[in-house]
C-alpha cells in the first residue's frame, strides 16, 4: 500500500532538504510545506519522494518507524 | 533497508502495438496484519501516520470498521464531520494532481504555488472540527461546529482551484462550459489531449466498481488467509475499476464524454475535475449537518467489522476483528490493487495501443489518469 516512511531531516539548503530513513538518504523539495522545517524534524514524502508532503510530530514518526521496522523484520515489505 | 513500494509497468511490443502489459507491484498489501495484538487506539493513530496520501481516509475507514465491530453508531454530526474530512483529502489530492502533475505531463512546469494554496486551504480542518485532537475516538470525539471557519476554508479552496483552472470549477463541469474551455485554452492537459486527438486514447471495456463494493467482498476478505485476495482482488473473475471515472460515470459531463470517447483519456481527466467540483459541493452540504457535541466514552470493543470509504483514488476497504479493544485481525484492500491488477483496468487500457513514438508519454498519461498512490515506472520491452 501507499505506506509512508517518515524521514528525518539531516540538512537543509534553501528549499531543498536531505532526509534519511532506514539508512537511505535523499533530497526532497520543501516547497509544498507551509510549516518551518529544521534539522531533526520528521517529514512524510509524497509518492516518488520529490516533494515533502507533511511535517509530522516526532512521537508519531517514531511510532510509525517502529511499526515499519517490524514490517521489514517480518518480511512483509 | 526499507525500499519505497512501487509499481513497474512493462509494455511488450509486438507487430507495432502493445501486445502485453506486465505489472509488478512491491506494495505492502499484507503489512496491516502486524496491527494484530495492538490496542485499537494505537492502530487508529498509526493509520494516518503510515499512509502518505490517504491517511484521513485510511483512519476513517479503520474507525468505521471498529465501530461496526463493536455495534456502535456514530451520530449524524460525527458522520458529517468525518465525511467532510475525507472529502477535504479527496479535493486536496485531485487539486494537487491537477496543479502539480498535469502541467508536467503536458510538458510544462508544475504550478506549485497553486498546489500549495489548495493544500493549505483545507489542511487545518481537522483541528477546527476536533480541537482536542480526538478525531479518532470510536463513537466520536469532541466535535466543534465552527461553520464560519469551515465554510471560509472551503471557499478559499474553491477560489484557489478557480485561479488554477481559470474558470469556476462548479461551472466548468457543465458539458457546454467544459467544451468551450477545452477549445479556448489548449495549453492545459485536457486541452492538449483534445488537440492531439487523444480524447479516446485507451478506451476499453468498462467494469465500474459497484457503489457498495463487490458483493462478495466481506466473504473474500474473511477467508483470505494468505493475502492473495488483498494483492489481486477480483469478483467472479472480474477486476473492477474504481476511482473518479467509475464513481462519476453517471454525471452529465462524464456521460456526454463517454458517449463520444468511451473510457478514453479525456473522460478520465474530466472525471477528476468532476470529483473536485462535487467534492467541494459536498463539503458545503456536510458543513450544514455539523453540530457541536461532546466526546463519547466507550468500554472495550469486541466483534468483527468491515467498512468502505470512497477515497481519493477509489474504494477503500478495512476489515477488523477486535477482542476487548485489541486487534486480532486487520486487513486493508486499497483501490490501487483493483486498478493496477495484472488483469485489471490499466492493462485493458494500455493493451493494443499503437507503438508510435508517443507511446511512453501516452502510457504515462493513462497511468496518471488512473492515479496510483505510489511511484510508478514504465518500460518498453
Amino acid at each position: 500500500m501507499c505506506m509512508a516512511v517518515p524521514s528525518r531531516v539531516i540538512a537543509i539548503d534553501g528549499q531543498m532538504a536531505v532526509v534519511e530513513a532506514f539508512g537511505q538518504t535523499r533530497r526532497t523539495s520543501l516547497m509544498m510545506l507551509d510549516e518551518e522545517v529544521a534539522v531533526g524534524d520528521y517529514l512524510i514524502l509524497g509518492a516518488g519522494g520529490n516533494f515533502a508532503a507533511e511535517k509530522v510530530p516526532a512521537e508519531t514518526a517514531l511510532a510509525a518507524i517502529a511499526y515499519l521496522a517490524q514490517v521489514l523484520e517480518d518480511g512483509l515489505a | 533497508m526499507f525500499s519505497e513500494s512501487g509499481i513497474s509497468i512493462g509494455l511488450r511490443i509486438r507487430d507495432g502495438a502493445v501486445a502485453a502489459v506486465l505489472i509488478r507491484s512491491t506494495r505492502m498489501v499484507r503489512a496491516a496484519r502486524l496491527f494484530a495484538k495492538r490496542p485499537h487506539a494505537e492502530v487508529l493513530h498509526l493509520l494516518p501516520a503510515v499512509f502518505s496520501l490517504c491517511g484521513t481516509a485510511q483512519a476513517m475507514t479503520g474507525l468505521a470498521a471498529m465501530e461496526k465491530a463493536a455495534a456502535i453508531t456514530a451520530s449524524p454530526a460525527q458522520k458529517a464531520a468525518r465525511a467532510l474530512l475525507v472529502q477535504a483529502e479527496t479535493v486536496t489530492e485531485h487539486g494537487l494532481t491537477i496543479a502539480r502533475d498535469w502541467p508536467t505531463l503536458a510538458g510544462g512546469q508544475p504550478r506549485l504555488d497553486h498546489a500549495k494554496r489548495i493544500r493549505g486551504a483545507l489542511a487545518g480542518l481537522r483541528s477546527v472540527l476536533y480541537p482536542q485532537g480526538d478525531w479518532l475516538s470510536p463513537g466520536g470525539g469532541a466535535l466543534t461546529a465552527d461553520c464560519d471557519r469551515i465554510c471560509a476554508a472551503i471557499d478559499q479552496a474553491r477560489q484557489s482551484i478557480t485561479q488554477l483552472m481559470g474558470h469556476d470549477i462548479g461551472e466548468l463541469v457543465l458539458p457546454i462550459a467544459f467544451q468551450a474551455w477545452l477549445e479556448r485554452d489548449p495549453g492545459h492537459l485536457p486541452g492538449l489531449v483534445r488537440a492531439k486527438g487523444w480524447a479516446g486514447l485507451g478506451a476499453a471495456p468498462f467494469l465500474p466498481m459497484p457503489e457498495m463494493g463487490p458483493p462478495d467482498l466481506a466473504a473474500r476478505m474473511a477467508t483470505d488467509r494468505d493475502g492473495q485476495y488483498l494483492a489481486r482482488p477480483d469478483c467472479a473473475g472480474r477486476v473492477f475499476e474504481t476511482g473518479a471515472l467509475a464513481h462519476w460515470a453517471w454525471h452529465p459531463l462524464i456521460r456526454d464524454l463517454m458517449d463520444r470517447h468511451g473510457t478514453g483519456l479525456l473522460p478520465r481527466l474530466a472525471a477528476r475535475l468532476v470529483a473536485l467540483a462535487e467534492g467541494l459541493h459536498e463539503m458545503e452540504e456536510l458543513a450544514r449537518d455539523l453540530r457541536t457535541e461532546p466526546a463519547c466514552s466507550l468500554p472495550g470493543l469486541s466483534g468483527e467489522g468491515l467498512a468502505l470509504t470512497e477515497a481519493a483514488r477509489g474504494l477503500l476497504a478495512h476489515r477488523v476483528v477486535l477482542n476487548d479493544g485489541k486487534i486480532s485481525q486487520y486487513q486493508i484492500l486499497a483501490p490501487t490493487e483493483w486498478n493496477f491488477h495484472p488483469e485489471g483496468p490499466l492493462v485493458r487500457t494500455l493493451h493494443g495501443l499503437p507503438a508510435d513514438p508517443d507511446l511512453e508519454w501516452q502510457a504515462r498519461l493513462l497511468v496518471n489518469a488512473l492515479d496510483p498512490c505510489v511511484a510508478c515506472t514504465i518500460t518498453l520491452e
